[in-house]
């Protein structure tokens, strides 16, 4: 029996945001938007998804009088990332 | 129109939240973002330009002032003192431009500040235990003399050294890069640290004057040629990015 793929990581975007931050400490906002090729608004959307599952931090400081939005993995992000990988080599092997 | 619209959004915009994805997929997009994440910093290469270009300067004056016996009028190793000051405005400037942050680059940052906390430390030894250890000995009431065998020569007084105190700073070059190259799976400087620990071994075997010129392979291998090396790689990708 399969288990369901977390629907909250089952989408392009955000398994795209959570596959480049399970690797690094932390990551800008501009460097995940370039990386994913995505725009503002939908990265934004996806980020706050993300945010709100309690997957990732999400820090808002200024740098050089700019904004600066740095992104980092939770634990609980890694746990459910790791859940979901397992899940997914489950599916990849019986087919 | 409106489903023409929705697939021209969708080719234009591949990482967009609503297109739904196989199992095939998800796995492409893991395995393509952690690529992504594993290349996105390039080494600009000026640290190791900087330190190799330095130090090997600095150990082949030495070599031909021991050489040629003749002085520059100050001691040539100041200028890796003061290499320190474009080292600081370099950190500062690469850290403003990082827009991602690696386990494995906080790792090797600490390592080279560990390295240099011990040069320091080593550079500290080397000044003030032969002065520390004469002055033991002379409230001992004793005194070290080099004496001739041959007898040709008068003994002469001399201070405590430590023999051959540069092989230790050809271990200590050798560590960094040798975590950074294996760290960043780096082949030129891991040969570079390879080369640096030969170095070492033929720097117990020669002489101080000799040591120095072990010392600026080690320099050369170490840094210079993987600053080189990093400079091109940094170069191509920023061509290639235009």
């Amino acid at each position: 029996m399969f288990k369901d793929l977390d629907p909250i990581l089952h989408s392009q975007l955000r398994l795209a945001v959570m596959s480049l931050l399970i690797g690094v400490k932390e990551a800008e906002f501009t460097f995940i938007r370039e990386k994913t090729n995505s725009t503002a608004g939908n990265l934004s959307v996806q980020v706050n998804k993300l945010k709100d599952a309690g997957y990732i931090d999400v820090a808002k400081k200024f740098k050089d009088n700019y904004p600066l939005t740095t992104c980092k993995i939770t634990k609980q992000g890694i746990d459910a990332f790791e859940l979901y990988v397992k899940n997914l080599q489950g599916y990849l092997k019986v087919k | 129109m409106l489903c023409f619209l929705y697939g021209l959004f969708n080719k234009l915009n591949p990482m967009q939240e609503t297109k739904l994805m196989t199992e095939q997929e998800s796995l492409e997009i893991i395995q393509s973002m952690i690529q992504k994440a594993k290349a996105s910093y390039h080494d600009k290469g000026i640290s190791s330009l900087l330190w190799g270009s330095v130090v090997t300067i600095a150990s082949l004056v030495s070599f031909t002032q021991k050489q040629y016996d003749f002085y520059i009028g100050f001691d040539i190793w100041l200028i890796v003192l003061f290499a320190i000051i474009p080292q600081i405005i370099i950190s500062i400037k690469e850290g403003k431009e990082i827009k991602v942050k690696k386990y494995e680059d906080e790792t090797i940052d600490t390592v080279w500040m560990v390295y240099g906390i011990s040069i320091f430390c080593l550079v500290f030894y080397q000044n003030i235990t032969p002065n520390v250890s004469n002055n033991i000995i002379k409230n001992e009431g004793w005194q070290l003399t080099k004496h001739f065998i041959n007898n040709l020569q008068p003994d002469v007084i001399i201070t405590p050294f430590v023999p051959s105190i540069f092989s230790l700073y050809l271990i200590l070059y050798a560590l960094p890069t040798l975590v950074t190259g294996v760290t960043k799976k780096f082949k030129p400087m891991i040969f570079g640290a390879i080369v640096c620990y030969a170095m070492f071994i033929v720097s117990c075997f020669t002489t101080s004057k000799y040591d120095m010129l072990c010392g600026a392979v080690a320099a050369i291998s170490c840094w210079l040629i993987p600053g080189i090396i990093l400079r091109k790689k940094y170069l191509k990708s920023k061509a290639a990015n235009v």
